[in-house]
């Protein structure tokens, strides 16, 4: 490339194409799942931290984040990409209580995620968020998301390396699927919630090598967010 | 020279042999590795393919491996049908055609050093196309890169059996530093017509020279 | 690739050029079982020691929670095998029937040092294309031997080895507490902590640890010596009503007489 055309330009633009094999991506795996109730909802993930190797980067790296006294949000994929994204969302939920001087309904800041997530289309965060929390009314929303923004209102999801092992299991003890003549429309309970979580997790801690080390599990009812931790399997 | 499979044991190493008057001394490294893992640090790549009949291995473990068992059973099968010891050139030859016939399979460097009544010591060198060098002394391995030099200053044609000890464990030791695929202990074999004496030098006690 | 697409030994690779054309588009190959695994094996004052946890993967998912991976190789010889699960079973099994017709030409016990070379010599002959790594354990009248085997044919005679996705683990403890002499209940508690370091560090191996003691004229086999890994007590039970899924009670074709009727399924749990 000649000098005068960098000159026009205004900077020294790269002539070759190097290919230095770096990939701005990494699949932190791990699961998470939420679960939505009447008066309250769930989020629980483990903790365990790898690569998609053989080795475990961290055995107690959270990525289920509280975001405010009423909402809560559980990621997987990237966990850089997701602590990232955890802080631009609280810093468009504090930009909002200062300029309306109330806090962010659950609905708005739903749609909020959705759109940070889709103003990144091009180079996305490679994170698959489950966002709960309780509406104006005080009732349970789940909302699950892809990594460009794509939403969708839930009764109950599994994200990561274990959800196609959670996902039926959910199905089939929230939404009754299979199960003839099961009350379809009733929500569990939260004391069902919780068990049905720590089952889900141990149960995907035996069979898939991503899951494991600690559980961490987020309530949100009126009173505020509950936080319950469980030691999981280590091998 | 087929390339290294994916996932094998390579001896990226060091080898030498040197000839002296009444006999041969072979020296080694003792480094095997599976990518950047050692997965033998002691291993012993001075293989008896005969009683007076040595060879050094470089390149894939398993080839080299192979290629070393059944030469040792063609000169075993050799002295048994004519009742007397086969030379190091009809070890060699063996070697070769093994090496050449199979060059597209094989990743195999191999020298072989001995003591014979017609030669007297010898040492052949067999590189991975699989010709063959008959030389007073030779080096093999990826380390060998790093002491063409030295060698070629040090070497003389007329070196006792001690200075052709010193010379070894000096040459190998200096490209063990600098050549991360070779390490460890150093290996050695002095060959004559009476004995087979085998030396190892720890990797805690190696000559001196400057570490940076 | 060109692989030798004759083989005189019963493998046929006629389909490698098929497999490739259809897993370019798209159809993947099915997927082996793989021993992501730990397995140990150490010399100690009276034989030899092996060791191995228990769990088998198929790509992320455990496909077995307590698999054996200690094979039976002769009375006096047992090997561990890592790779792929079906060809470390069909090689060490192979091994087993030819070191008891060598056993009964013979008229003697087979050495650790002929398992070995029969074990290199058939993987050399595949090339690598049979995934097994093996640790090879004995005591014969030479004394005890202790050999590594990888996939490609090549062989190493150590004191104290390891292998599979654990083995770095494995080995670290064992470079760090390994000496000459050990005693039996020494050994065994190097051997079990060193498949715990791979058991709880390498997400390929987990479970229990299988611990094999072999002397002059003995062979212990402990079979899950330690559980470290047992499944906690679930939350609630997941037994479902009868009558919950939905069935279609079959009839049968009509037989001669016309008159048998198809009977209801049992239901009751």
């Amino acid at each position: 490339m000649s000098s005068l055309l960098s000159h026009e330009i205004g900077y020294s633009a790269p002539i070759e194409v190097h290919n230095h094999g770096f990939s701005p991506y990494v699949n932190n795996e791990g699961t998470s799942l939420g679960i939505c109730g009447e008066d309250f909802v769930l989020v629980a993930s483990d903790t365990r931290q790898s690569n998609g190797g053989y080795s475990i980067n961290a055995r107690r790296s959270p990525k289920a984040f509280e975001l405010s006294n009423r909402t809560v949000i559980a990621t997987t994929g990237c966990a850089a990409d997701a602590k990232q994204l955890v802080e631009d969302m609280e810093q468009r939920a504090q930009y909002y209580v200062h300029k309306h001087g109330r806090e962010m309904s659950t609905p708005a800041m739903a749609q909020v995620l959705s759109q940070l997530l889709y103003t990144r289309r091009f180079f996305p965060y490679y994170v698959f968020p489950i966002f709960a929390g309780l509406d104006a009314k005080g009732k349970g929303a789940v909302y699950n998301y892809d990594a460009i923004g794509n939403i969708e209102c839930v009764s109950h999801y599994a994200y990561g390396s274990a959800a196609a092992l959670l996902q039926p299991f959910l199905d089939n003890q929230i939404n009754k699927a299979h199960q003839r003549g099961a009350d379809t429309t009733a929500k569990p309970s939260r004391a069902q919630a919780v068990k049905l979580a720590i089952d889900a997790f141990t149960s995907a801690t035996e069979r898939d090598i991503y899951t494991g080390d600690w559980l961490e599990i987020f309530i949100v009812d009126s009173e505020g967010v509950h936080k319950l931790t469980r030691e999981l399997k280590h091998d | 020279m087929a390339p290294l499979k994916p996932g094998e044991v390579s001896m990226g190493t060091t080898i030498m042999a040197v000839q002296f008057d009444g006999g041969v001394v072979v020296g080694a490294d003792s480094r095997t590795t599976t990518g950047t893992y050692i997965a033998n640090r002691v291993t012993d790549k001075l293989t008896k393919v005969h009683d007076r009949i040595y060879c050094c291995r470089s390149g894939s473990a398993a080839d080299t491996q192979a290629v070393a068992d059944i030469v040792k059973y063609h000169l075993a099968l050799y002295a048994a049908q004519h009742g007397e010891e086969p030379t190091v050139k009809v070890a060699a030859s063996l070697f070769q055609e093994i090496c050449y016939q199979n060059k597209s399979t094989l990743m195999a460097g191999i020298i072989i050093g001995g003591w014979d009544k017609v030669d007297g010591p010898s040492v052949y060198d067999i590189p991975l196309g699989g010709s063959l060098h008959k030389q007073p002394f030779a080096l093999g391995g990826s380390g060998s890169t790093f002491i063409y030099g030295y060698c070629d200053k040090v070497y003389h044609t007329d070196m006792t059996r001690e200075e052709c000890i010193e010379f070894v464990k000096n040459s190998v030791s200096l490209a063990m530093t600098r050549d991360g695929s070779s390490g460890g202990v150093i290996r050695l074999a002095v060959i004559t017509e009476d004995s087979v004496e085998r030396m190892f030098v720890p990797g805690n006690e190696l000559p001196s020279q400057y570490l940076g | 690739m060109s692989p030798i697409l004759e083989s005189a030994a019963g493998f046929k690779f006629d389909n490698v050029k098929r497999n490739q054309l259809l897993s370019e588009k798209g159809n993947a190959a099915p997927r082996a079982t793989k021993t992501g695994t730990t397995i140990v094996g150490l010399i100690f004052k009276d034989g030899i020691i092996l060791g191995a946890d228990t769990r088998a993967t198929s790509g992320p998912i455990v496909a077995d929670k307590n698999c054996e991976k200690i094979h039976y190789l002769a009375p006096n010889m047992y090997c561990c095998g890592a790779g792929t699960a079906a060809d470390t079973e069909f090689t060490t099994s192979m091994a087993s029937s030819q070191l008891a017709l060598h056993s009964l030409n013979t008229g003697r016990e087979a050495r650790v040092a002929t398992a070995m070379t029969m074990l290199k010599q058939y993987l050399f002959r595949y090339q690598g294309h049979i995934g097994a790594y093996l640790v090879l354990g004995g005591y014969d009248v030479t004394g005890p031997h202790l050999y590594t085997i990888h996939a490609h044919g090549s062989t190493d005679k150590l004191p104290f080895v390891t292998m599979g996705s654990g083995s770095l683990a494995a080995m670290s403890v064992f470079e760090s507490r390994w000496r000459a002499g050990l005693s039996r209940e020494e050994g065994i508690e190097l051997v079990k902590d060193a498949i715990e370091a791979g058991i709880f560090n390498d997400l390929g191996s987990g479970s229990n640890v299988d611990v094999c003691v072999i002397t002059r004229n003995n062979v212990e086999y402990l079979r899950n010596y330690v559980m470290p890994n047992e499944r906690v007590e679930k939350e609630q039970s997941y037994k479902f009503a009868p009558g919950t899924t939905e069935f279609i009670v079959p009839k049968p074709p009509a037989t001669l007489s016309g008159e048998e009727e198809g009977t209801a399924m049992d239901v009751s749990a």
